[in-house]
């Protein structure tokens, strides 16, 4: 008894050219680009020793002294969050408009607004956080803004896609009353729209929160200055609780916003 | 007139309006926060000339070096494509484990998802924080940075779509006696095969954009330069590297968009 058999539900029983080419490529790409990434077996298994032993100095006391200014430095983060998220619905509402083709003013628009939330969505939060801090120096100010940046480039363009799904025939139906532009945006559209809206806006705090951890570390705000500064230092005892209070931060967002999106949807 | 007419039932309750509380709430949280974060929109738009300004600094992009940002790119891009192999390892042996229908015991599914989520919840840039310190500076950190957080994320995808594969095909081969390796190689990943590919092709454009900054905690690729520049406020230098960034990114969209066309 055969008990794998490897024929592909193809005529010749061999997996399509796509996926072998594909496959091909892909193997070819990471034999060469192994050296650039110094990835080799002896060097992995060398890490792991350094790894364990680096994990080891985190079995120190934990410093409670400094946990006021950790609480501090975690509310300025989830503030950073919450206030970039609000900013970037404020912003994104009219952008995401502008760009979806149901709602849209003009095609140009609808392609100008597109093409601009891509650019500013390409380049990664921290990037933007290192250009915005050069410009305006250190602090939380740089780190909201960035933040608002990125997520609007993003949430215009879900609030853009959760727009052009909506029923067609309640709009009609709006419409039939001789109700305006504004009006059929307000009564027929939004409604519709508001649970996927709300969803979305969950997501986007997420992940407002992992990305404010990490803004501190070009030095626009948040517990990510802290972190640099105790990795740096070699300050273990204040590491372990830092690491902590991001990962229970993190998580409880995550399953509080899991939990509303369950309810809602 | 044998029967008087029943009188109605009562209407149901007026829905109540929520949203001005909402809103309000809203609003107060906001006043809040700005206040403490001494943010104020008089600033914001008093300087925006300033703004415009300094922006205008980014407008002549110095392209002497080139090459050596594209080499950079081209390390950037490696450690983005080594990453997404260890996620994509990672979250393939995890994901049966971690799906409810699949795993062989309750405590073993337990287990699983709780590892998936600490690796998603610990932000990749501070695990190549660690793991630069504990390892030394270079790329290899920000590989296994990469590969360990996204392998969070993309083995919970893989897990959750393994539970909504239809349990009458896992049955199927459960009556013929197949084993769970069997069962996971012939009905769980080819009735998920689309959202495999779709997935990891998200985690590879998601890997690309964070490897552009790996490199600010030295983790290797083109962030290193990015931020030496910025540093020396060299803005044609840092305008250069940031469009070399861009359209690397733009292409790594299109040939991935071009990849799941093939697939579907």
């Amino acid at each position: 008894m055969k008990v794998l058999t490897w024929r592909f539900p193809t005529k010749n029983g061999l997996p399509s050219l796509s996926i072998l080419l594909l496959l091909g490529a892909v193997i070819s790409i990471l034999l060469l680009t192994a050296p650039v990434v110094e990835i080799n077996l002896g060097r992995l298994w060398l890490s792991l020793g350094k790894l364990f032993q680096f994990l080891l100095n985190w079995l120190t006391i934990p410093d409670w002294a400094y946990l006021p200014k950790l609480a501090a430095k975690l509310l300025e983060t989830v503030q950073i969050a919450i206030f970039a998220t609000f900013l970037s619905l404020f912003f994104s509402i009219p952008v995401g408009i502008l760009a979806a083709n149901n709602t849209t003013p003009h095609p140009l628009i609808y392609h100008l607004s597109r093409n601009l939330m891509s650019f500013i969505r390409a380049l990664p939060e921290l990037v933007w956080a290192l250009v915005f801090v050069s410009a305006l120096g250190m602090g939380a100010l740089p780190g909201v803004m960035a933040l608002t940046f990125v997520t609007t480039g993003f949430l215009g363009k879900l609030v853009a896609e959760s727009l052009e799904v909506v029923d067609i025939k309640a709009i009609s139906g709006v419409q039939a009353t001789g109700a305006n532009w504004l009006q059929i945006l307000l009564f027929a559209i939004f409604p519709q729209a508001l649970p996927d809206l709300i969803a979305t806006l969950l997501y986007v705090l997420d992940h407002n929160i992992r990305a404010a951890t990490i803004l501190g570390i070009v030095g626009a705000g948040g517990i990510g200055f802290d972190l640099v500064e105790s990795i740096r230092l070699f300050n273990y005892s204040r590491l372990m609780l830092i690491i902590l209070a991001i990962y229970l931060l993190v998580n409880i967002f995550d399953r509080c916003s899991d939990m509303i999106r369950d309810r809602i949807i | 007139m044998s029967s008087k007419s029943k009188p109605l039932p009562d209407l149901p309750p007026r829905p109540r309006n929520w949203m001005p509380l909402w809103l309000g709430l809203c609003l107060i949280i906001l006043h809040w926060i700005s206040n403490d974060l001494e943010f104020s929109v008089a600033s914001v738009v008093l300087n925006i000339h300033h703004i415009g300004e300094y922006l205008s600094r980014y407008t002549s992009p110095d392209f002497s070096e080139l090459p050596k940002y594209l080499l950079l790119m081209g390390e950037t891009l490696a450690i983005a494509f080594w990453g997404t192999l260890i996620t994509f390892i990672l979250s393939i042996i995890l994901a049966p484990l971690a799906a409810k229908n699949l795993s062989p015991h309750p405590i073993l599914y337990r287990i699983s998802r709780e590892l998936l989520n600490l690796w998603r919840a610990i932000p990749d840039v501070i695990l190549a924080l660690i793991f630069v310190s504990a390892l030394g500076l270079g790329p290899f950190p920000g590989v296994l940075a990469l590969g360990i957080h996204m392998a969070g994320v993309l083995g919970k995808f893989f897990a959750d779509s393994m539970e909504r594969v239809e349990p009458g095909i896992y049955q199927t081969l459960q009556s013929t006696g197949a084993s769970l390796t069997q069962i996971i190689a012939f009905a769980a990943i080819p009735s998920i095969f689309q959202e495999i590919i779709g997935y990891t092709l998200y985690t590879f454009d998601r890997n690309v954009r964070m490897a552009t900054v790996l490199g600010l905690v030295g983790a290797g690729g083109i962030g290193v330069e990015l931020e030496k520049k910025m540093g020396f406020f060299q803005y044609e230098r840092s305008a250069a590297i940031l469009i070399v960034i861009l359209f690397s990114i733009i292409l790594i969209d299109y040939l991935s968009a071009f990849i799941r066309r093939i697939f579907n």
